[in-house]
C-alpha cells in the first residue's frame, strides 16, 4: 500500500486490521483503538481519500490502496488549520480521541460539511469524546473551516 | 447489534462470545471477478467451510472482532466492478450489491427514491462507516433495525441473487424471513438491488427513532405512495423482528384516505401482529408511524 | 496562605495555551498501548462466564504449559486487601487470579501470553474451566432480608457495612413538620469509559534491577505500594510510570487484578508482557460506578423550609472491595452529601454497603455526591410543588447564605466560603428563565413539551489530613509534594506527584512557577506520573491536584526565589533586603543578572556564591491547605429540556453553569473541566447504564448497548463564573475537576419534572430514558 505518502510491503495474517498493522507492524501510534467495534471512532485514517475505521478494515483488504494516518497529513492545508484551532481553542484535553476527531473533522472541512455547530456536530456524531464536552470541539472545527475559507478566499483574490 | 450476552447456565463450558476483540484466524481470498466469487463460495461451500462474503465489512468485522462469528473463509468482493456498477432501467435502478451508504448520500448513484434514500443514508451510522459499508451488505446480513431493510421494503425492491445455479430475484418483502435470516442461498452473492423508480407524482415519508444519532435505531417506519403506479406501502421497521408491511394501513394510503383513518388502520395493523408489543413499543412505532404518514399527507 | 495576585500574562489567571497540545495534536501522544519494548507478549484473560461459582478444576492443555497462569503457577502473588479504618467494615481478601470461587462475571480466573493480543484471545478459547454455579445476589434491597448464598465466608451475611449518619434530633423535627415529602430515588449502575481503557506493561530492567510497570494509572506512587504489598517486593525495586493516560475519572485510581498478575507476569517471565484492555472488558471488569438507591423523607414547614431528612441509602458495591479504600467512601460521602448546600440542621441515613455479585464499584467523577445531589435536589423540587412554590425560590431560600460563612453543615462539612444564592441567581440568568418561561407558555410547533429545572451542588475539594483520617481512609492524602529543579542553564523542572490526564496540570502547574520566578512558561518541565522521577505524591483523585499540586509547586519555587535572590544579591553586590526576584532575573539599585547566570554559578561557579549557601538549586517539599476540611466550590445548573411524549425522548436544549471555584489558575482549563464534567452527568442522566440480569450476567457489554453522549446531542454549555479566593490555599484556589458531573442528573430530571407538570409525572430515577419517561407518564395518568 501507499502509506502517508510512502510505498510499503509486509505479510501479515488475514485478520490483522489495518489499525493494528499501522500500530505494531508500522510503529504509526497515532491512531488509537477504543473500542474496536467501530463506534468511538478513534481508529479513523483515511483511505483512497474517504475516512474509515481501521478496526473495520482488514489490513489485506487495503493491498494497493493509499492510506493516510494522522502522522501523513500534519502539513495538509486543511489538517494544519485544523491543528491550530483545536490549540488555540483547547479542543483536546487528555488527546486520545483526538487522531481520530482530526481525520473526521479533515473531512468534514474537505467536502463542505462545516458550515454551522449544527452541521458539525452531526458530522463529528461518529467520534466519541470523554474529556471536552464537545463545545470546544465544535468552536475548533468552526474556527478552522473558517480560517481555511478565508486562505481560500484570499488565494482567489490574490489570483483574479 | 445483536446482543452478545447469552445467559451463561450450565456446567462446564466457558461462553466465549463478546469479550474479546481481535478476530478468530481466518482464510482470505480476493476474487477478481464475480463468476469466480460465486465459484469458490459454492466450492467452500459444498467442502463444509464457513465461508462468508465480505463487502463494506462494517457488520461482519465487527461481529468477528467480538467473536460473535467465526468463519474460516472469507471472500472479499468489495472490489467487484460488477457489484458497484449502476443502471438506469428507465423505470428502475439497478445498484450493485456493493454500492456504498456514502456513494448514495452523495448523489454518486442515480436515485429512484426522489430523495427518500439519500437522506436515509445521510443519516445512518457515520460517514467513516458509511465510506465502507453496502447496501447489499446491509440487506444480507437483515439486522432487523438497519435502514435499508426497511426502506428497501417500503421502495417494493427486489434483490437480485446470483450464485452457481444462475440468477434470481426475490421481492425485497420475501428476502428478510427472521432477525438476521434471509431466503438466500449459502452459496448464493447478492449482485444488486432493483428499486422501481418513484413517479414525478409519488410521495414519501420516513421516520426513525435514535437515541443516539447513528445508533441502531428502535423504531423506522417507512412510508411510500405512487398511486400511478397504484403502490403503497407503510413498513415498520427496528421493531426487534424483520419489518412489517402494514397491510391495511397501507391500502387506506393508497385510497387516500385521511390521517386519522391511517393511524387507526396502523393501530389495528400492529395489534394484530402476532408478537405483541408493549406500552412503550406502541407509544413509539405509533409516532414514527404517525410522522411518516405526516409527511406524505403534507 | 493566600497571596493576592495581579493577572498576568503567563501566569496565575492567564488563559495560557496548553504545552501538552503539540504532541498530541501531532499524533505523538504516548499511551501503554504505544510504548514499544522489543520482545513485548501479549496477555489476554480467562474470565469467568458465571456471576457466582465454585472453581471445580482449570484444564490447561499440556501444550499450552508455560503460556497459561492461574493462582497455582503463581502461589506468592497475596490478595488485595482493602483495609479502611472504619469500624465494623467488613474485610475479605480479593485474590487477582480466581482461586476456588468467582464473585462476578467478567473475573479473572487465568492469564493467556502469546506474541499477539489475537493468539492469546485464541489460546483462552482452549482453556476449559468446571464451575458449580450457585445462586447469584443479584438484588441488594433483598439482601436486607435474606440471601440465597453467601459472597465471603466468614461473613454473616452480605453486607460490607451498616452505619447510620445522623446530626441534629430528626425525630424531634419530625414534630415540627406542616409537610412530608417520601420519594425514592435510584441512580443505576454505569462504567466511567474513559476512551483510552486500562492498560499495563511490565518487565524487568536487569541494569537497574527494577520491575518496570507503564500502567494507565491516575496514582502511580500507590499502585506502586500496592503492588508492593501483593508482590512481595520492596518499593525501591518498583517503578510505576504512567505516560499518557486517555481519561481516568477515577476508574484508574484503584488497583486492580490486571495490574497484579501483569506486573507479576512480567517479574516472573524473561520478557515484556503487556495487556491493553478492551472495549468489552472493559464493561465488564473496570471499576463501576453509581448503583445508589435512596429513601428520602423530607420534613418541611408550609413555605417549603426543609426542617429535617431522614434517609435510606443502599450502595451496591459489587464483590469485591477494591484496594486501598474500598466502598464504603462511596457511602459515607453520599450519606453526608444528602443535605446538600442546604441549611438543613436535622439528618438522618441509614446505609447500607451491599456486596452483590457483580462488578466491584470505585469512583467515578464527583463518586457519592451525583447520587445525593440527585436525591436531595428532586426532593427540594417535590417540597416546592408540594408548597405551591417555584421550585427556584424555595431551593434559594435553603440554601446555606454568605452571612452564614464558614457553615458546618450537618454531616461535619465545613463550607469555608461562597455565595450560594448569588450563583444560584446568576445560573437563572444565563439561561434566560423569563425566554424560557415564554416558550413553555406558548407551546412548540412539533408539540414536545419544554421544562426547565436547577440542581446545586458544593464540591468539597483539595481537602487534607484530618478529612481523611476521619473518612477512615488507610492512606492520607493530605498533602502534595514537588521537588522543583533549576537547571543548570536557568530552565526549570517540577517533578509533581500527581499525574495529568487531561486537566492540562503540565500547563497551570508552569503558570503557576511562572507566577514564582518569572521563568517563562515554554522553559518550564513538568514531570509527572513516573515514581521515578517525582517525589512521593498521592496522584489526582478528589478534586485536589491544583490545591495540592499547585500549593506544592507555589511554596518549593518560592524558596528557590528566595535562594536566587539571595545568590543574586551577592553577585549584584547588593543588601539581600534591596534585591528582587522578578521576571525571570534578580534586581537590585545597580543593575540585573538573569536566572540563567545565577543558575551557572549556583552548579558550575561554585566560587561565586555567597558563604553558607549550598550549590544547586534544588528545592523538594510538600503542600499542606491551610484546612484539612476542604475548600468548597459551589456550583448551580439549570437544564432546558424538550420532552417528546409520544416517544419519551429527551433532549437538552440548553444548559448554564454558575460556579465559583476560588482564584482561577487557567479559565481555559477550568471551563473545558466543566463543559466535559457536565456531557458526563448527562450521560448519567439519560444514556448510561449497565442493568444486570437474574442470573447476575451484565447486559451492557459494547458502546451499541451502551449509549454514550455525542456531539450531535449535546448542548452548548454555557458558564458564568465568579471568582471568590478561599483563605487556606496558594493563591485562594480551590478544586473544581468533578463537579460538571454531579448536578446534571439532578437538573435534568427536575426539568423533565417541570417539562411533565401538566401531566404529574416524575422521573426519578437515571438513566432517564424514554421507557422510563412514557412508565412515568402512564403511572401519572393512572393516579390521575
Amino acid at each position: 500500500m501507499t502509506l502517508n505518502g510512502r510505498k510499503v510491503a509486509a505479510d501479515v495474517t488475514p485478520r490483522t486490521s489495518l489499525a493494528d498493522f499501522l500500530r505494531e507492524r508500522m510503529n504509526l501510534t497515532a491512531t488509537h483503538l477504543g473500542c474496536e467495534h467501530g463506534v468511538c471512532g478513534a481508529c479513523t485514517v483515511i483511505v483512497n481519500g474517504e475516512p474509515v475505521r481501521a478496526c473495520l478494515t482488514l489490513a489485506v483488504g487495503c493491498d494497493g490502496f493509499d492510506v493516510r494516518t494522522l502522522e501523513g497529513l500534519l502539513n495538509d492545508e486543511i489538517m494544519a488549520a485544523l491543528r491550530d484551532a483545536f490549540h488555540h481553542h483547547h479542543g483536546l484535553q487528555c488527546g486520545f480521541c483526538t487522531p481520530g476527531m482530526l481525520i473526521s473533522a479533515h473531512d468534514l472541512i474537505r467536502r463542505g460539511k462545516a458550515s454551522d455547530d449544527r452541521e458539525i456536530r452531526q458530522g463529528l456524531s461518529g467520534n466519541i469524546c470523554r474529556c471536552t464536552g464537545y463545545t470546544d470541539i465544535v468552536t475548533s472545527v468552526r474556527k478552522a473551516a473558517e480560517a481555511v475559507a478565508r486562505s481560500r478566499d484570499a488565494t482567489t483574490a490574490t489570483q483574479a | 447489534m445483536c446482543c452478545f450476552w447469552a445467559g451463561a447456565e450450565g456446567h462446564g463450558e466457558t461462553p466465549r462470545e463478546g469479550r474479546d476483540v481481535k478476530a478468530p484466524a481466518f482464510d482470505y481470498v480476493r476474487p477478481t471477478t464475480l463468476g469466480e466469487a460465486v465459484d469458490v463460495l459454492a466450492k467452500a461451500t459444498a467442502a463444509g467451510r464457513d465461508a462468508q462474503v465480505l463487502a463494506g465489512g462494517q457488520s461482519l468485522l465487527a461481529m468477528m472482532n467480538l467473536r460473535v462469528s467465526s468463519p474460516d473463509l472469507l471472500i472479499d468482493i468489495s472490489r467487484l466492478d460488477e457489484l458497484r456498477a449502476v443502471a438506469d432501467e428507465r423505470d428502475a435502478i439497478r445498484l450493485g450489491a456493493c454500492v456504498t451508504h456514502a456513494a448514495i448520500e452523495d448523489g454518486l448513484a442515480p436515485d429512484p427514491s426522489r430523495g427518500l434514500m439519500p437522506r436515509v443514508a445521510a443519516n445512518l451510522a457515520y460517514r467513516a462507516v458509511r465510506t465502507k459499508g453496502t447496501l447489499g451488505g446491509s440487506v444480507a446480513l437483515s439486522d432487523p433495525a438497519a435502514d435499508w431493510v426497511t426502506v428497501m421494503q417500503a421502495m417494493d425492491a427486489a434483490v437480485v441473487l446470483v450464485g452457481p445455479g444462475g440468477r434470481r430475484e426475490i421481492a425485497a418483502v420475501d428476502f428478510t424471513t427472521g432477525l438476521y435470516e434471509t431466503a438466500r442461498g449459502r452459496d448464493e452473492i447478492i449482485e444488486a438491488i432493483r428499486i422501481p423508480r418513484l413517479t414525478d407524482a409519488a410521495r414519501w415519508g420516513h421516520a426513525k427513532f435514535c437515541r443516539k444519532s447513528g445508533e441502531f435505531a428502535t423504531s423506522i417506519a417507512a412510508a411510500v405512495t405512487d398511486p400511478v403506479r397504484r403502490f403503497a406501502r407503510i413498513v415498520l421497521g427496528a421493531a426487534g423482528r424483520p419489518p412489517i408491511v402494514l397491510q391495511q394501513a397501507s391500502q387506506e394510503l393508497l385510497g387516500g384516505k385521511s390521517h386519522d383513518a391511517l393511524a387507526h388502520a396502523a393501530d389495528h395493523d400492529i395489534a394484530a401482529h402476532s408478537e405483541g408489543f408493549d406500552d412503550y413499543q406502541r407509544s413509539v412505532h405509533g409516532a414514527m408511524i404517525a410522522r411518516a404518514v405526516s409527511q406524505v399527507l403534507a | 496562605m493566600t497571596h493576592a495576585v495581579a493577572k498576568s500574562e503567563r501566569g496565575v489567571g492567564a488563559r495560557l495555551l496548553r504545552k501538552e497540545d503539540a504532541r498530541h495534536l501531532g499524533g505523538k501522544g504516548q499511551f501503554v498501548a504505544d510504548v514499544k519494548i522489543p520482545g513485548t507478549q501479549d496477555v489476554a484473560f480467562v474470565r469467568s462466564p458465571h456471576a457466582h461459582a465454585i472453581i471445580k478444576s482449570i484444564t490447561v492443555p499440556p501444550d499450552l504449559e508455560g503460556n497459561v497462569f492461574t493462582a497455582r503457577h503463581l502461589p506468592r502473588l497475596a490478595d488485595m486487601r482493602a483495609v479502611p479504618l472504619v469500624n465494623g467494615f467488613r474485610i475479605a481478601g480479593y485474590p487477582a487470579l480466581a482461586k476456588d470461587k468467582v464473585r462476578f462475571v467478567g473475573e479473572v480466573i487465568a492469564a493467556c501470553v502469546a506474541p499477539t493480543r489475537a493468539e492469546a484471545e485464541d489460546l483462552v478459547s482452549q482453556i476449559a474451566v468446571e464451575y458449580e454455579v450457585l445462586p447469584p445476589i443479584v438484588d441488594p434491597e433483598a439482601v436486607l432480608h435474606s440471601a440465597p448464598s453467601l459472597l465471603h465466608e466468614g461473613w454473616p451475611n452480605n453486607l460490607f457495612i451498616e452505619r447510620v449518619f445522623q446530626g441534629g434530633d430528626v425525630d424531634a423535627a419530625k414534630q415540627q413538620a406542616e409537610m412530608v415529602v417520601e420519594r425514592r430515588y435510584r441512580m443505576n449502575r454505569q462504567a466511567a469509559v474513559p476512551m483510552e481503557g486500562r492498560g499495563v506493561l511490565a518487565y524487568r530492567d536487569a541494569r537497574l534491577d527494577e520491575l518496570v510497570v507503564y500502567d494507565s494509572t491516575q496514582v502511580p506512587h500507590i499502585i506502586r505500594l500496592g503492588l508492593a504489598e501483593v508482590l512481595g517486593l520492596e518499593e525501591r525495586v518498583i517503578r510505576v510510570i504512567a505516560p499518557d493516560v486517555g481519561g481516568g475519572f477515577g476508574s484508574k485510581a484503584r488497583l486492580l487484578p490486571e495490574e497484579v498478575i501483569v506486573a507479576a507476569l512480567g517479574a516472573e517471565l524473561d520478557h515484556p508482557v503487556r495487556w491493553i484492555e478492551d472495549r468489552a472488558e472493559h464493561f465488564l471488569a473496570s471499576t463501576h460506578s453509581r448503583d445508589h438507591d435512596y429513601k428520602i423523607t423530607a420534613y418541611a414547614d408550609a413555605k417549603g423550609m426543609i426542617l429535617a431528612v431522614d434517609a435510606e441509602l443502599i450502595v451496591d458495591a459489587g464483590a469485591y472491595a477494591l484496594w486501598p479504600n474500598g466502598p464504603f467512601l462511596e457511602t459515607g460521602m453520599a450519606a453526608r452529601n444528602i443535605p446538600g448546600p442546604y441549611n438543613i440542621r436535622n439528618w438522618r441515613v441509614k446505609s447500607f454497603t451491599v456486596a452483590t455479585n457483580k462488578a466491584p464499584i470505585g469512583p467515578y467523577r464527583g463518586v457519592g455526591r451525583p447520587g445525593a445531589c440527585f436525591a436531595i435536589e428532586r426532593t427540594i423540587d417535590e417540597v416546592a410543588r408540594r408548597a405551591g412554590r417555584d421550585p427556584l425560590e424555595v431551593r434559594r431560600d435553603n440554601l446555606v447564605t454568605p452571612a452564614q460563612m464558614p457553615y458546618m453543615t450537618i454531616a461535619n462539612l465545613l463550607f469555608d466560603s461562597g455565595d450560594y444564592p448569588g450563583l444560584l441567581d446568576l445560573c437563572a440568568r444565563t439561561i434566560d428563565v423569563a425566554a424560557v418561561r415564554a416558550r413553555q407558555k406558548q407551546g412548540e410547533p412539533d408539540g414536545r413539551l419544554i421544562g426547565l429545572g436547577f440542581a446545586c451542588y458544593s464540591e468539597q475539594t483539595g481537602h487534607g489530613c484530618g478529612e481523611w483520617v476521619s473518612r477512615g481512609s488507610p492512606f492520607i492524602p493530605g498533602f502534595e509534594s514537588c521537588r522543583a529543579q533549576l537547571m543548570p542553564d536557568g530552565t526549570l523542572v517540577l517533578y509533581v506527584g500527581i499525574q495529568s490526564h487531561g486537566q492540562g496540570l503540565e500547563t497551570t502547574l508552569a503558570q503557576v512557577a511562572h507566577e514564582e520566578l518569572g521563568i517563562d512558561p515554554a522553559k518550564i518541565s513538568v514531570r509527572h506520573g513516573d515514581t521515578g522521577l517525582s517525589p512521593f505524591g498521592n496522584g489526582t483523585i478528589a478534586s485536589r491536584s491544583m490545591v495540592m499540586a499547585g500549593g506544592a509547586v507555589a511554596t518549593t519555587t518560592r524558596l528557590l526565589r528566595e535562594k536566587v535572590a539571595k545568590i543574586g544579591a551577592h553577585l549584584l553586590q547588593c543588601d539581600p533586603s534591596e534585591a528582587r526576584c522578578e521576571g525571570g532575573a534578580v534586581h537590585g539599585p545597580r543593575g540585573s543578572v538573569a536566572i540563567e547566570e545565577i543558575a551557572r554559578v549556583a552548579h558550575l561557579r561554585m566560587e561565586a556564591l555567597p558563604d553558607g549557601v549550598e550549590p544547586l538549586l534544588t528545592v523538594t517539599g510538600t503542600y499542606q491547605p491551610g484546612i484539612d476540611t476542604g475548600v468548597f466550590t459551589f456550583a448551580a445548573h439549570a437544564a432546558v429540556v424538550a420532552v417528546d411524549v409520544p416517544t419519551g425522548a429527551v433532549e437538552v436544549l440548553d444548559y448554564g453553569v454558575a460556579e465559583d471555584c476560588g482564584t482561577v489558575i487557567n479559565p481555559m482549563i477550568v471551563e473545558g473541566q466543566v463543559r466535559g464534567g457536565v456531557v458526563q452527568g448527562i450521560g448519567t442522566a439519560l444514556y448510561e447504564e449497565i442493568p444486570y440480569d437474574d442470573h447476575g450476567q451484565p447486559l451492557a457489554g459494547t458502546f451499541s448497548d451502551y449509549l454514550m453522549p455525542g456531539s450531535a446531542e449535546m448542548p452548548a454549555i454555557k458558564i458564568a463564573h465568579t471568582e471568590t479566593p478561599t483563605a487556606f490555599t496558594e493563591y485562594g484556589v480551590k478544586g473544581m475537576g468533578e463537579g460538571g458531573a454531579i448536578a446534571p442528573p439532578a437538573a435534568i430530571a427536575n426539568a423533565v419534572r417541570d417539562a411533565l407538570v401538566s401531566i404529574g409525572a416524575e422521573v426519578n430515577e437515571t438513566p432517564i430514558t424514554p421507557r422510563r419517561v412514557i412508565a412515568a407518564i402512564r403511572a401519572a395518568s393512572k393516579t390521575s
